[in-house]
């Protein structure tokens, strides 16, 4: 018997394709994959959050320590407000709002579970006139009156559990990335109900939509102010400034609501209380 | 941000020293193993019987790692199913260093052929989940190497 050495085929055991043409395929398959399953599930939760119970969403916050409010001029005439603005909100029976004001220097207000809406000194302080807060009450009780917090607990647990899932066990937990920006367009579309919710609570009370211009101007200039470059909007919880404003604008012309009318200024005892007089 | 920017960092970096290394591993392989052809090594354990041989274990082995934009592409592929291509090289160079390094063992000895030729692979990874992306291969069998002339048999 004769023994000889053959040679192999050079390359019949590698396929050959471009290593980059396989990234590109790959990772856009997987992108649309996560995409799509982040974006029906996000749908699903929008969906059924709702149906939880208010009473529910108010026990889960019961265990939190929350700062008993004081009887100052500021909470005071917060509170006033705030009663205004729900009235002509027309919330469900069930649903309750509470006013929390923090006396901290942070340049925002939100709206969190249980029907607590809390705003910061830092925020109140810029504003120019009552009819400024009456829509950043409005704004924030509207993300109540829709439900928007346990709405956005429920997608959020909800998705960080199915994208843990998927890919806890790999070295792809840089892919969550493309869940978290499709998660951000749920809350691009909260934000947008509640400005448009807040803007009819506004007209309704003074007959005019001047405090709404003048927020987002007041947010605005502070962005511009303290260097915060909006960046790219898919990237953002909340729509770029310009176009919230443009938005609301064009809302208020189409509903021939006037934009511009007499403002009502805020009382003094409350300006004083703010600087901690 | 930061996270993005590591990542696309470590992807260029894996690619390209990665494709530079497997181009230059198998410029390598390919040349060793025309220099090397002369020495058939057979998978069949029934040596020829004409002529004395003395025998030896002979064996090579190699353990390589991917580069990590090869080990990103298997855990995508990992998610869509299909041919995981990018570790199809990484296994052939190992299996051909292997036994490239078995052969050159044989020939300092002196051997006509290597015999019963065969393979092991092992993932060297066990317990580290998806940390280490090696394998190590095996190539081992027996080298025959001429002692005396057929008649004496």
């Amino acid at each position: 018997m004769k023994f000889e050495h053959r040679e192999i085929p050079d390359g019949i055991n590698v396929t050959d394709v471009h290593p980059l043409k396989e990234l590109v395929v790959l990772l856009s398959g997987a992108t649309i994959l996560i995409v799509a399953l982040v974006y029906i599930l996000g749908l699903s939760a929008g969906f059924m959050a709702p149906y939880i119970p208010f009473d529910t969403e108010k026990r889960l916050t019961a265990s939190f320590p929350v700062e008993a409010p004081a009887d100052t001029a500021v909470e005071h005439y917060l509170q006033q407000v705030t009663d205004r603005v729900v009235e002509v909100m027309d919330l469900p029976e069930e649903i309750e709002v509470t006013l929390h004001y923090s006396d901290g220097d942070t340049v925002n207000a939100f709206a969190t579970l249980g029907g607590n809406v809390v705003v910061f000194r830092g925020l109140l302080q810029k504003l120019p006139n009552e009819n400024a807060l009456a829509m950043l009450l409005a704004h924030e009780i509207a993300h109540i009156k829709h439900r928007d917090p346990i709405v956005s607990l429920t997608r959020g647990v909800t998705i960080s559990a199915a994208l843990a899932v998927l890919l806890g066990f790999s070295d792809l937990d840089l892919m969550g990335e493309a869940g978290v920006y499709t998660m951000l367009h749920f809350s691009r579309t909260m934000e947008q109900q509640a400005d448009s919710e807040a803007l009819q609570a506004v007209y309704t009370l003074y007959g005019h939509t001047h405090g709404a211009s003048d927020l987002f101007d007041t947010i605005s200039a502070w962005h511009k102010a303290s260097g915060n470059s909006e960046g790219v909007e898919f990237m953002q919880s909340h729509p770029l400034d310009q176009k919230r404003i443009k938005t609301l604008s064009a809302q208020a012309t189409s509903k021939h609501w006037p934009q511009a009318g007499e403002t009502t200024p805020l009382p003094q005892r409350f300006i004083d209380g703010l600087k901690g007089q | 941000m930061t996270n993005l920017i590591i990542f696309l960092l470590l992807m260029t970096l894996g690619y390209l020293v990665g494709q530079v290394a497997e181009k230059k591993h198998y410029k390598s392989i390919i040349q060793r193993e025309k220099r090397l052809s002369g020495l058939p090594t057979i998978a069949s354990r029934f040596p020829p019987t004409d002529r004395l041989f003395d025998q030896s274990l002979v064996m090579g082995n190699t353990v390589i790692s991917v580069d990590y934009f090869k080990r990103f592409i298997a855990a995508l592929r990992n998610l869509l199913g299909g041919r995981v291509t990018s570790y199809e090289s990484l296994l052939d160079r190992a299996r051909r260093e292997s036994l490239l390094r078995m052969k050159q063992q044989a020939e300092a000895m002196g051997a006509e052929y290597v015999f019963n030729v065969k393979y092991e692979t092992a993932s060297i990874s066990k317990g580290r989940n998806n940390a280490i992306g090696s394998v190590e291969v095996l190539a081992y069998g027996t080298a025959l190497i001429a002692c005396g002339p057929s008649d004496e048999v």
